[in-house]
């Protein structure tokens, strides 16, 4: 009989669940929509790259520039409103996949982490002074300090 | 004199338990001043990470996970971990983590290397890579081994226990070799590849008690193993498959004369999975499949074994919102595939009557049927629910579940019933 209470009372606390569920979809579904371009310091020396190789910098997988020079890569946190149009815009991909990928290289010591900025500002500032440097930012934000990679 | 021995016990049990609250003060220390590191991010070019979980666990029946969850409940259910990494070169990378998990009698807290390997990259190009790790690698086995300590990069609060058995984990963690890995990016699809060539950790009383069911006054010794898995990836990770493989190879080194085990015997285990996961905005739909051969021959006085098991699941993630997801699966465990419902086992093994509350044919299954609750507070705190109706006791802990007159070397599994819930929460932190 106990059990049969408690059982109650989980089924109580599930709906309670999903009713939060429910409320937080809708509240935060609505996207801003602005257009966001993958940037790169100019020592990086590239036009444009292939989606494949995109995903490949922003899964931090890949080492190298085809100059040289090591790749550095700077992202907004996993909730940001522009994380997530980049990533499902210019990588077509989702940001829980980024995270997935990242989490299982820093955890079994077979990568590294992207560099965390908070602010479209910060962004600009770190990409424009990091040889190597790859971020995205809005277009009305991108300046001559930086260039911008288009996606083949 | 026997009250004296008696109290000298006790106390010896309390300074254990003050030198474990030290030591997990030192880390949880330790932990903070890497946080404030971590914050800083790029020290030096030395990068930290690490996670923090507490758990609680309430099981029916007299069925317990990670301690007395059967009774009020347990919290010995705690992740702590802690990473550096170090990249002098774009080729060449250093990295080591630090583990501590409380999880019942399997792991009591105490802190190990997790891994710790130099990596070589070389051959790095646009499209492909090439290199080697040297030193103790993570075990390359299904989509969730390799970071199966990690609460973030799980599921759910438990992985699903068919394929990632938390009984024999010390063997199938980590192991210390070489590894050999490639990676090959194109237009049709990325594929991934890692081969070792490795030592399992197998010097545990955890893993132990898995092969031998008792605390034998020998050890485990590991032998020369193999381990290697292959992913292929399409579309950014739309779609996934993988095939692992693994030959895990031991033996034992008998203390005495007279032990049934001695001899130059060997176990083996050969388990190769199979995995497969869609992933789009909203779902994840995964399944592994598993089957485990194990043999083990050639100990004078113990007949030979050779038998498969078999584990599958099947799992759908649904993402609400960014933040809220919820998981459901149903995961199957066979100890013998040619015996799913365990009582041949039974007959085979002659169990008499009595015993066989002990050792029931249940105990020979597992079917599970989860479902749970993530949300992510923050990208660093995560909060999570999940309930278990559970067919079977195949994976529970036997060193969690013994009778009350059992001895470590004289073991008897305690009764436990055949079917049974679990709950389970979780709170988790990350840097």
């Amino acid at each position: 009989m106990v059990a049969r209470n408690r059982f109650n009372y989980c089924y109580r606390i599930v709906s309670l669940f999903f009713f939060v569920f429910g409320v937080s979809y809708f509240a935060t579904h609505t996207y801003a929509n602005d257009s966001v371009e993958a940037v790169i310091h100019p020592s990086v020396e590239l036009k444009s790259y292939s989606r494949n190789s995109l995903r490949a910098a922003f899964g931090m997988r890949l080492k190298t520039w085809p100059n040289g020079m090591p790749v550095r890569v700077f992202v907004m946190p996993d909730d940001a409103v522009l994380h997530t149009i980049f990533t499902k815009e210019k990588l077509n991909i989702f940001p829980y996949q980024l995270r997935a990928g990242w989490d299982k290289l820093i955890f079994s010591g077979t990568g590294q982490a992207p560099f965390l900025v908070r602010t479209e500002e910060e962004m600009r500032e770190r990409i424009s002074s990091t040889p190597g440097a790859i971020g995205y930012l809005k277009r009305a934000n991108i300046d001559e300090s930086i260039h911008v990679l288009n996606i083949e | 004199m026997k009250a004296y021995m008696y109290s000298t016990l006790n106390k010896q049990h309390s300074t254990l338990n003050y030198a474990m609250m030290c030591r997990l003060t030192s880390v949880v220390l330790l932990l903070i001043v890497m946080m404030q590191e971590g914050i800083a991010q790029d020290v030096k070019g030395i990068r930290v990470h690490g996670f923090l979980s507490q758990g609680y666990l309430k099981s029916t029946g007299n069925n317990d996970v990670f301690g007395n969850s059967s009774g009020n409940g347990s919290f010995d259910f705690r992740e702590i971990g802690a990473n550096a990494s170090y990249r002098p070169l774009p080729n060449l990378q250093f990295s080591g983590q630090l583990l501590s998990r409380s999880a019942g009698e399997d792991s009591k807290g105490g802190i190990r290397i997790d891994y710790g390997f130099v990596d070589y990259t070389a051959i790095s190009t646009e499209s492909m890579d090439f290199g080697i790790r040297l030193g103790r690698t993570k075990n390359p086995l299904g989509f969730y081994n390799d970071t199966r300590d990690v609460p973030f990069t799980r599921p759910s609060i438990l992985l699903p226990q068919s394929i990632y058995f938390d009984r024999t984990r010390n063997l199938g963690l980590a192991s210390d070799g070489v590894q050999l890995y490639g990676e090959s990016r194109n237009s049709w699809g990325d594929l991934n590849a890692q081969f070792g060539v490795v030592f399992p950790q197998a010097g545990d009383r955890s893993t132990e008690f898995a092969i031998l069911q008792a605390d034998r006054p020998g050890s485990i010794t590991p032998h020369l193993s193999y381990i290697g898995r292959l992913i292929y990836e399409y579309d950014g990770g739309r779609v996934r498959f993988a095939l692992s493989g693994a030959q895990v190879n031991t033996g034992y080194n008998a203390a005495q004369q007279n032990d049934t085990y001695s001899g130059l015997g060997t176990f083996q285990f050969t388990p190769i999975i199979f995995s497969a996961q869609y992933n789009s905005e909203r779902w994840s739909l995964t399944s592994e499949y598993a089957i485990r051969h194990i043999e083990r021959q050639d100990f004078v006085a113990r007949p030979d074994l050779n038998f498969t098991g078999e584990s599958y699941y099947f799992q759908g993630i649904y993402r609400f919102s960014p933040s809220w997801e919820g998981v459901l699966r149903y995961d199957a465990y066979y100890a013998d595939r040619t015996d799913r419902d365990g009582k041949q086992f039974l007959i085979d093994n002659k169990i008499p009557p009595e015993l066989q509350g002990n050792i029931p044919a249940h105990s020979r299954f597992a079917k599970d049927i989860t479902v749970g609750l993530r949300w992510n507070v923050t990208p660093s705190i995560m909060l999570r629910a999940e309930y278990h109706y559970i067919n079977g006791t195949g994976w529970i802990s036997s060193l969690d579940n013994r009778a009350p007159n059992a001895t470590l070397q004289r073991f008897l599994p305690a009764n436990t019933d055949q079917h049974w819930n679990l709950f389970a929460f979780q709170a988790s932190y990350r840097f």
